[in-house]
């Protein structure tokens, strides 16, 4: 059983990635902390910025135990700096 | 004709509204609100405010006017660039222009742990006008320890960001007596409890770098502003207890969901360790004797600094190698004091050299707008 996951970026995220949106398929009965491991092993500017991200899923704050369901969307939040 | 009270008959079409009314106006009045950063945030924060009634103003900024400037930051002009002046007393004399009946404190220094004591004694509010990450974790620290709503706002490129937070009591200082208190219900996340450790140099872009769109600035500062409206009119059930995100280029606007109370493990809401404040997560700089330079020492210091990306990104304002061992170059269009190009030199554990000033405030405003902080 897998399930499958959206994946929003923001912020420079989207720039670094190329595109807003990725779709990510996981095994069942997976957490949050799991598929940002997926995802930092697929893309280095994820990576780079793991440590400084905020998680939220389907639109809520989500802190990295929370497990996932099939259709989640996970939003990748970096902080924003300029003013 | 007669006017019921001249000084607040100019608040006339804020005062309608229900939930200020004329109790509201005067709560605005007596309240002191502390702007940190005076830039494209801090002087639409700071118009607003004024043209609001808030009493008293106190902005702190440690940069001069530019003509780069003149695109977004909404409270100054070509005279201002023409005369050099510093952003926080142009600000000082457009917002007396504006309302002459509130009192307005301007400042030209640098925010930082050593001098925020100075400005900080009665404020009710302190909203971030920064364009630094390590400033924004000080105001966090001194929000908490003291008690007082700080309202976090950020832009750069097309995207921006903000949210409001009333620090929960159990991390107060025994000193602390702010004058607004909220239950520890009504108590958010604070800025830790969202993002746990500031970026470390170098990963954040900013609005020297990669650019900003001048509505979304003005966007997230009004809903700051509006915030601190709220806050200081006694609204507190009214602050938006979401995060904001927008983009306008992707036309996308969101509100995440926060928890509903801070975090039990946060280090500074929760533990009380307020590690920006008391200087062990401040960076340095220090004026190198004799070389005409200024060496800045991240406090998040590690050796993984992303050199070539950094390059990329200053690609458009001068002149710039990458080695193995570090980055150097010539900036085309920042000068210091003697007229001379200045020259960056950063190593890949974010430390850097800054040539051609000796000044350490004006280095630090250098490395925060193109290291990123």
């Amino acid at each position: 059983m897998t399930i499958r996951c959206t994946i929003l970026l923001f912020a420079h995220l989207t720039d670094a990635i190329g595109q807003p949106e990725l779709s990510i398929d996981l095994p069942d009965t997976t957490t949050l902390s799991d598929a940002v491991d997926t995802l930092v092993q697929q893309h280095d500017a994820i990576a780079e910025l793991r440590n400084t991200l905020a998680f939220a899923v389907n639109e809520s704050y989500a802190t990295t135990d929370t497990v996932l369901h099939d259709g989640d969307t996970i939003a990748l939040i970096p902080p924003v700096s300029g003013g | 004709m007669t006017e019921p009270d001249n000084n607040l008959h100019r608040y006339h079409r804020q005062m309608l509204l229900p939930d200020i009314g004329e109790a509201g106006q005067q709560r605005l009045r007596e309240a002191h609100a502390l702007i940190v950063g005076c830039g494209a945030l801090g002087s639409a924060i700071a118009d607003t405010l004024t043209r609001a009634g808030v009493g008293t103003i106190t902005i702190v900024d440690r940069d001069l006017v530019e003509v780069t400037n003149l695109q977004r930051q909404i409270l100054f002009d070509e005279e201002d660039v023409r005369s050099a002046i510093p952003k926080a007393e142009a600000a000082r004399r457009k917002l007396a222009a504006i309302n002459s009946t509130i009192t307005v404190n301007a400042h030209v220094d640098d925010f930082s742990a050593r001098t925020c004591a100075r400005y900080i004694d009665g404020v009710d509010v302190i909203l971030d006008g920064l364009d630094n990450f390590e400033t924004r974790y000080l105001l966090n620290d001194i929000a908490v320890s003291r008690g007082i709503g700080y309202i976090y706002g950020g832009a750069v490129g097309t995207t921006g960001m903000s949210m409001s937070i009333l620090p929960h009591p159990r991390a107060r200082s025994q000193q602390a007596s702010p004058r607004l208190e909220w239950s520890a219900k009504q108590a958010t996340p604070c800025l830790r409890c969202i993002f746990p450790d500031a970026p470390p140099p170098g990963t954040s872009p900013t609005c020297d770098t990669i650019g900003v769109l001048g509505p979304v600035v003005t966007t997230i500062a009004a809903y700051q502003s509006a915030a601190a409206i709220k806050l200081l009119t006694g609204n507190l059930d009214r602050i938006d207890r979401r995060m904001l995100s927008i983009d306008f280029w992707s036309n996308q606007l969101r509100q995440f969901e926060l928890a509903p109370a801070p975090l039990e493990d946060c280090p500074c809401c929760a533990r009380a360790m307020f590690e920006h404040l008391h200087g062990d997560a401040a960076s340095r700089a220090v004026s190198l004797c004799g070389r005409d330079a200024v060496q800045i020492t991240p406090a998040t210091a590690n050796g993984s600094m992303d050199l070539n990306a950094v390059a990329g990104r200053l690609h458009a304002h001068g002149n710039f190698t990458v080695t193995p061992f570090l980055l150097r170059g010539q900036f085309a269009t920042e000068t210091g004091e003697n007229g001379a190009a200045l020259e960056l030199t950063l190593f890949s554990d974010g430390r850097a050299i800054i040539k051609g000033t000796t000044e350490p405030d004006f280095a630090r405003t250098i490395y925060a707008r193109y290291v990123g902080t």
